[in-house]
């Protein structure tokens, strides 16, 4: 192509019907592609909020602790002993439970995340959560997750027109303290934070002292490995000890083990991939196949299988990067749509771009190389 | 890989060539011996399936050579490779039946696009080259048209055109005025003979067209796999009447 003519594009444009349909196979992948492994990296990024706002840097649960809703109970006194260590600067114990939400609007119940926190000091690591410390401490009251799915009723919106928000909780009658920013997940629908005194009168099942998760948070510059293991020894085997990634990591293992969502959207990224495959290779294919006695000709002139391979493979290049273009546009929009009504955190990720550049290419060079073969059968001698 | 008759541009002997197998098996060519000099304008006739066409393809190094000898500008294409026959034909400028331009491209870009063959003519050069030669085929003027925007004798223009930019060392046609009008028909070999002449290069060109046999200084008919006769062309005449002869396909009963 020394010449200098971008031979490749000017015959992809020659046939507009079929450029179009072709961009638009790729965007229609293309869009596939982010929207599923979107939702994937979403869902599990959703599912581990809770876990990543932990005010330390290691976490104890039951040894036979599973997730978030598979739950083991402890003594906190377990806890008690780390308070002595030099090491430590704070323990924090938080209670957890799925509680029944009466929305006060249409009076429907609701299963809801409550989480049990001390009120003396942030347990969690969420913006503006330490001004509500103090009113959490009243008895009845609670704070609501923001961004819980609107099936709880418009509690946001109440707050904003600054009215009292009152409703049943467990059926016991609670009153609204304020909002946080928490997060629903696949697993979980909203979440409530309330104190330590008014989750055990929430759950009168449940005793005081026998918590679901202990913080622990090292004086800073203490090697958190070397602690985690001189902790397990003190503890036993009752309970496991565990970094704030191993924490997230083991509810990340739940879900990707136990429930099918992994597969579910990895093969939806898999078929996204496929559609954009089968419609380059047919549209080249086809191409490849009406134009025979072209490349034949060209053949007999004396232009090599190389020219004619990089005719068409620049062909299959610029299909990836007009598709890609407008479908993750198409993409930016829909995760903006879908980021309000289902609170997940969809984000257009640079590192998911890249490796989606990367899969349209590689789709786009597949299919071009299959629809290459092809012009095996262009025989020069046939043009006489 | 020279061959011993290093003058000629093109010399075969002993050339059997056949289709299929077994039973099936055609012999389309019979002990054919030829030799084309430099700068020679050669036509090769015959009624159809004479062996004409066959006979280009394997001086083309189109087809494989079965048997015989055939030297081709100085390639042997007994056993040659592929490799071998693609520098072979790079030398060599095609006319084809139809103009089989490509339709996505101008006229210019059609001719140009001939120098990608060329590593070491710049895009410039190229363009230079391409203008000047479509400026003397008459077509200065629409160089940049699309080609379904020529008429089918402007197509071949072009076609001429894109085989002779190249400099090649022999040009090949097959029937090229057989999809045009008498008078198109005419301005277009007018055109190929004064352009090799210009340029010394040799043409061989398989034709039907008993209206165009003047511009050759050599007519060779084939018949039924033979060569059966060879005769002197009135070349001398560059702008030869076509002699009132009729435009009748077969022309087996026309003797020279």
């Amino acid at each position: 192509m020394s010449q200098g003519i971008p031979l490749s594009w000017l015959q992809l444009k020659h046939e507009k019907m079929k450029l179009f349909a072709a961009v638009a196979g790729v965007m229609v992948s293309v869009v596939l592609m982010w929207m599923q492994l979107g939702l994937m990296k979403a869902l599990f990024a959703s599912a581990v909020v809770f876990h990543g706002s932990m005010n330390g840097e290691l976490v104890i649960v039951h040894s036979q602790y599973e997730h978030l809703l598979h739950s083991k109970v402890f003594s906190s006194r377990l806890l008690y002993r780390l308070r002595g260590s030099p090491d430590v600067s704070d323990v924090f114990s938080i209670y957890l439970s799925p509680g029944e939400w009466k929305n006060p609007w249409n009076g429907e119940m609701r299963s809801i995340q409550c989480y049990g926190i001390e009120t003396d000091n942030a347990s969690l690591k969420l913006p503006g959560i330490e001004r509500h410390l103090q009113q959490l401490r009243n008895t009845d009251v609670f704070l609501y997750d923001r961004m819980a799915r609107p099936r709880f009723g418009d509690v946001v919106g109440a707050v904003e027109r600054r009215e009292p928000v009152e409703l049943e909780l467990n059926r016991r009658r609670m009153s609204l303290a304020g909002v946080v920013d928490l997060g629903a997940s696949f697993g979980v629908d909203g979440n409530v934070l309330v104190s330590h005194a008014n989750f055990l009168r929430l759950f009168s099942e449940r005793k005081s002292g026998e918590i679901d998760v202990g913080v622990v948070k090292l004086v800073p510059g203490i090697s958190v490995v070397s602690a985690q293991q001189q902790f397990q020894k003190v503890l036993g085997k009752e309970v496991q000890v565990l970094t704030v990634d191993q924490f997230k990591e083991l509810e990340l293992i739940y879900w990707r083990s136990a429930t099918p969502i992994g597969i579910i959207f990895t093969a939806g990224t898999v078929v996204g991939f496929f559609i954009g495959f089968i419609v380059v290779y047919q549209i080249l294919y086809t191409d490849v196949t009406n134009h025979l006695p072209q490349y034949a000709t060209m053949k007999a002139m004396g232009f090599s299988d190389g020219y004619l391979y990089q005719l068409v493979l620049g062909q299959s290049v610029q299909l990836a990067t007009m598709g890609f273009i407008p479908g993750s546009l198409i993409a930016a929009a829909m995760y903006a749509g879908l980021r309000k009504v289902t609170q997940l955190p969809l984000y257009m990720e640079p590192m998911r771009g890249v490796f989606l550049i990367f899969a349209t290419i590689l789709m786009c060079t597949f299919s071009g190389m299959l629809a290459v073969r092809k012009l095996r059968s262009a025989d020069p001698a046939d043009v006489f | 890989m020279k061959t011993d008759d290093s003058k000629a541009v093109i010399t075969g002997a002993g050339i059997n060539f056949s289709f299929g197998q077994g039973e099936l098996r055609k012999q389309i060519l019979f002990d054919v011996e030829l030799a084309i000099q430099p700068g020679e304008i050669v036509l090769l006739t015959g009624p159809s399936g004479s062996g004409k066409t066959t006979l280009l393809t394997l001086i083309a190094g189109l087809r494989k050579l079965q048997e015989g000898r055939l030297d081709v500008l100085g390639h042997s294409l007994h056993n040659a490779s592929q490799t071998d026959l693609l520098k072979l034909r790079r030398k060599i400028g095609f006319i084809f039946q139809a103009h089989n331009l490509l339709p996505y491209l101008t006229a210019l870009q059609n001719v140009q696009v001939m120098f990608d063959l060329q590593p070491g003519v710049t895009i410039k050069e190229g363009r230079e080259r391409a203008t000047r030669i479509l400026q003397q085929v008459g077509l200065g003027e629409r160089m940049n048209y699309h080609v379904s925007r020529l008429s089918g004798g402007q197509k071949q223009r072009v076609a001429i055109a894109r085989a002779l930019v190249g400099r090649p060392e022999l040009v090949l046609a097959d029937e090229p005025t057989a999809a045009l009008d008498g008078t198109s028909g005419r301005e277009v070999v007018n055109l190929l003979q004064s352009l090799a002449r210009e340029q010394k290069r040799p043409i061989l060109m398989v034709t039907h067209d008993v209206r165009v046999l003047d511009i050759a200084d050599r007519i060779i008919e084939m018949q039924d796999g033979h060569l059966t006769a060879s005769s002197r062309g009135s070349s001398s005449a560059e702008n030869h009447p076509a002699k009132g002869v009729q435009n009748e396909s077969d022309i087996a009963a026309v003797t020279f």
